[in-house]
């Protein structure tokens, strides 16, 4: 008997979300809903410019006229935008100096996260600018970024000591104008983490935030803004874990990167956000907005992602390749388990002479998801000598899960060599019995194939991703099998 | 209503709705439903998905077809290679005037037994064609609206039912001539019983700016086998919109192929749907284009039962300032399992304004199933050139040989060899009239 009840505490652990855990700190909302106070309380709550009042004001009164996408495959009950909470801060009266003072159950959270926030994880060489809802609660590693000249700070202090870099790039990839939930997030954003590396600049550590939602009824609209000047590199992970929770909750997230001549911006994703219950109750809704510009010649931007977690996944990281010579790649991993709905993938717009891009997406769908790769390459005319190469794979676990693929397609250059390839499949029932016939469990087995299938991936993640990322996988999967 | 084009589309049904086949039965109301419906939804535009590359409303408004009239006098066909292609070939012919079957021309004598070939008129009455006609493949598809506007004004066609067991001894050749300038509306109907077999070729050929709009609907019953070619080159400033739906029963093949030469704006659409396990559908075709030429081919292959089989490809080359438009989609429906779904897009770009937009998409609900597919766009490879050259081939014959040896590669897919070796004879000399 005792074996059961162990059984059955075991596989009540499993059930739960990993990361499903509940902070009470007593934080400050703007009023429900959605209306220009909300913008101005926001706006003064962070204690903005004019000129940046009324830039969020413009996307807005913009925002009213347009109307919610539908051509993505999925399907949600109607979002109510006036019932949320668009700002909530937790309450940090005076300026810390040290992590002593910051609110322990904070750091506590941090902890079960294990963000490298203390002395000893500060040897793994990461800055963490650890977003706690909408508030930086803390930054690290300041100093030794300030002196190579790198600037890394919460949006809202760009806002105030770097007006002229934000006022500069701000809405320069995309567009308060650019989609619905773009245009929201430019309404409404509360903070975001920026980076400025100066003129040949090598960053000289990995750059990280974690995201976290914890109010709850509170949609996070992150604004990131990154910015590499002419020859310089920086990596940029974000990592995404959030409370479990019965509510939907919308994210929608705006990342802008740009990269000067001869820069190049690596940018990695780990978003683990609570995906619902059995029946897909309660998961995040994730409509991020994502684009980097390739402005400078002989410039690259790589977008590597590994999406485990949300309900609904509505994502595009996109790459325009201005500059002559300028590189975009896309690595993806989309993991779809339960009732999880995917639809994500990238856009190419090769405007340069000689620019390439290459995207590598796995599709993984299991139980009753639906996962969707949509990507677009484009080629425009004067874009002489264009390289791409696209493959999109999909596996499916179970009967029950879907997979789609829609890729688009367009060229106006005939100079262009544009190659698609997709293929669809499942698990070998060979690898599946050479596996278990040496041992090897039915969902280690499961586990252990899908890192291979996503292998190409996986291996443009950095090091500290990499590892999780692999264990991720394993865990998205767990109970898919069998 | 708020285009030109729908609105002269909607006066045509005013004036000549009585006067169309089927007045007075059930038709009449479909008919009327039929109009209702096109007239609400107007000509489809680029920001419906499905017409995403082609804006149909922009094209009819612009050339504004009025109703194309009956032909008066005798018919002199276009000096087209394309006109005496099939010429060579014993097969029944039927042909059809501004839409109209002229009967003179045709030659339907002598079906063997089992073969019930009529005009679109003579089968109104029967089941079997009003069950086609009112079939709708999808209720969501965007593209297949526009079947509405062809059942509204259809005003002849071609029926063909082959009873059980018969095989059509020769190719059944439908002719489409527009003799005259304006819009025509065809409606074919094609139904082969249980272990039948028939091929079929179509011509489109025009001397006037016309629109041809055509719709296709096919039943193939269990193991019945249709082999279908097409070859489409009418005058530049004509629209041609076609529609070909199919039904395929357990183990029935189904093998279409499409040479397109001719139009200044053409848009091919197929849905085919599997009812039944174990059937083969291959749906391909070649294309090329020149000067300001925009063809569209949109297809969906439909597995809603498991184990069938199912092959797409088509290859296209792109001078002047010619647009190709790809749109396919394989559905692997649930329980779907055992589905082999392959589709391929290809282009060649030989000139610096020449375009092509592709979106091979993929849906897929069965995990036991193989599908893939493919795109690629470039331009002819140097190195290969280079290798021809130096082999003392001039470059002009270089890129000649190099082209034909692409759209081989499709052209190969076509059923018959005679018709093989008869589109690459027009595809050649398409070639030809581009170096000249």
């Amino acid at each position: 008997m005792a074996a059961v009840r162990e059984t059955v505490e075991t596989v009540g652990e499993v059930e739960k979300y990993k990361y499903g855990f509940f902070t009470d700190i007593e934080s400050e909302k703007a009023p429900l809903g959605l209306t220009e106070d909300t913008v101005r309380f926001i706006s003064a709550k962070k204690n903005e410019p004019d000129w940046l009042l009324e830039w969020r004001l413009a996307a807005f009164r913009r925002w009213l006229t347009m109307t919610e996408p539908t051509w993505a495959k999925v399907s949600y009950p109607p979002i109510d935008f006036q019932d949320a909470y668009y700002y909530a801060a937790p309450k940090q009266k005076v300026k810390l100096d040290s992590l002593d003072q910051v609110d322990p159950k904070l750091l506590e959270t941090y902890e079960k996260l294990g963000i490298p926030l203390t002395e000893q994880k500060m040897l793994a060489g990461v800055a963490v600018d650890a977003v706690f809802d909408s508030v930086s609660v803390v930054t690290t590693f300041k100093e030794k970024l300030a002196e190579v000249g790198v600037i890394f700070c919460p949006m809202s202090e760009a806002v105030q000591k770097h007006p002229e870099l934000v006022k500069k790039y701000l809405g320069s990839v995309v567009p308060t104008s650019d989609n619905f939930y773009a245009t929201l997030n430019s309404a409404v954003f509360s903070e975001g983490s920026f980076v400025y590396i100066p003129e040949g600049v090598r960053c000289p550590m990995e750059l990280s935030t974690y995201f976290r939602i914890n109010e709850k009824q509170t949609g996070q609209f992150e604004r990131t803004l990154i910015i590499a000047e002419k020859g310089s590199y920086v990596s940029y992970l974000e990592g995404c874990t959030a409370p479990q929770r019965d509510e939907n909750q919308l994210h929608a997230a705006v990342v802008e990167l740009v990269a000067l001549d001869d820069a190049e911006i690596k940018y990695s994703t780990v978003q683990n956000w609570y995906p619902g219950d059995e029946e897909g109750k309660g998961g995040v809704y994730n409509f991020v907005t994502k684009r980097g510009d390739c402005r400078g010649a002989n410039s690259k931007i790589s977008w590597t992602q590994v999406e485990t977690g949300s309900a609904i996944t509505w994502k595009y990281p996109s790459c325009i390749l201005r500059g002559d010579n300028s590189r975009g790649e896309f690595y993806s991993i989309a993991i779809s388990n339960g009732r999880q709905q995917v639809d994500s993938g990238t856009k190419m717009i090769h405007l340069g002479r000689n620019t390439t891009s290459r995207i590598i997406s796995k599709g993984i769908s299991a139980g009753k998801s639906s996962n969707t790769y949509r990507g677009l390459v484009s080629v425009h005319r004067k874009a002489e000598n264009v390289r791409n190469f696209t493959q999109c794979d999909s596996l499916l676990i179970g009967d029950k899960c879907s997979a789609h693929t829609v890729p688009y397609i367009e060229t106006k250059n005939p100079s262009a060599i544009l190659e698609h390839e997709a293929t669809t499949s499942k698990i070998s029932d060979d690898q599946l019995f050479y596996c278990m016939q040496r041992g090897i469990g039915e969902e280690e087995a499961v586990a252990l194939i899908v890192n291979g299938f996503c292998r190409d991936v996986l291996q443009q993640l950095p090091m500290e991703f990499a590892v999780e990322a692999q264990k991720l996988v394993g865990i998205s999967l767990e109970g898919s099998v069998g | 209503m708020n285009d030109k084009a729908t609105a002269s589309f909607v006066t045509a049904f005013e004036t000549a709705g009585n006067a169309l086949p089927g007045a007075g039965s059930w038709l009449a109301r479909r008919r009327a439903d039929a109009i209702k419906a096109f007239a609400q939804a107007g000509l489809p535009h680029r920001r419906l998905e499905d017409w995403k590359y082609t804006d149909l409303r922009q094209a009819l408004d612009k050339a504004a077809f009025a109703p194309a009239p009956e032909h008066k006098g005798a018919v002199i066909l276009p000096e087209t290679r394309g006109a005496v292609a099939f010429a060579g070939i014993d097969a029944h012919k039927l042909v059809f005037v501004n839409g109209r079957f002229h009967e003179g021309l045709s030659d339907m004598a002598r079906l063997p037994k089992g073969v019930e070939l009529h005009r679109l008129a003579d089968v109104l009455s029967e089941q079997w064609a009003k069950a086609l006609i009112e079939r709708r493949m999808d209720e969501a598809r965007q593209a297949e609206n526009i079947v509405e506007l062809n059942t509204a004004l259809m005003a002849d066609g071609m029926a063909l039912r082959i009873r059980k067991g018969v095989r059509l001894d020769k190719p059944l050749h439908l002719v489409f001539v527009a003799a005259d300038a304006g819009a025509s509306h065809t409606r074919n109907l094609v139904l082969l019983e249980e272990g039948t077999e028939a091929s079929i070729l179509e011509s489109h050929l025009g001397g006037k700016a016309a629109l041809a709009d055509i719709v296709t609907d096919i039943e193939l019953d269990a193991d019945a086998t249709l082999l279908h070619a097409k070859l489409q080159d009418e005058t530049a400033d004509s629209v041609h919109l076609s529609t070909l739906r199919a039904t395929l029963a357990g183990k029935a093949r189904l093998g279409s192929f499409t040479l397109t030469l001719g139009c200044g704006l053409s848009r091919a659409q197929n849905f085919i749907r599997f009812a039944g396990e174990g059937a083969h559908a291959s749906v391909d075709g070649a294309y090329a284009l020149r000067a300001k030429q925009h063809f569209d081919t949109f297809s969906v292959v439909d597995h809603a039962v498991p184990g069938c089989t199912s092959h797409t490809m088509f290859k296209g080359v792109l001078d002047g300032e010619a647009e190709g438009v790809f749109q396919g989609k394989v559905i692997v429906r649930p329980d779907a399992q055992k589905t082999d779904g392959r589709q391929m897009t290809q282009a060649l770009l030989l000139s610096r304004d020449a375009s092509m937009n592709a979106k091979p998409e993929l849906e897929i609900y069965a995990d036991d199933v193989q599908c893939a597919h493919g795109s690629t766009v470039g331009e002819l490879s140097k190195d290969a050139i280079f290798y021809l050259r130096s082999r003392g081939i001039p470059d002009a014959e270089a890129r000649r040989l190099l082209v034909l040896a692409f759209l081989d590669e499709a052209i190969e897919l076509a059923p018959h060899e005679k018709v093989r070796e008869i589109f690459r004879d027009l595809v050649s000399g398409w070639f030809g009239e581009a170096a000249s």
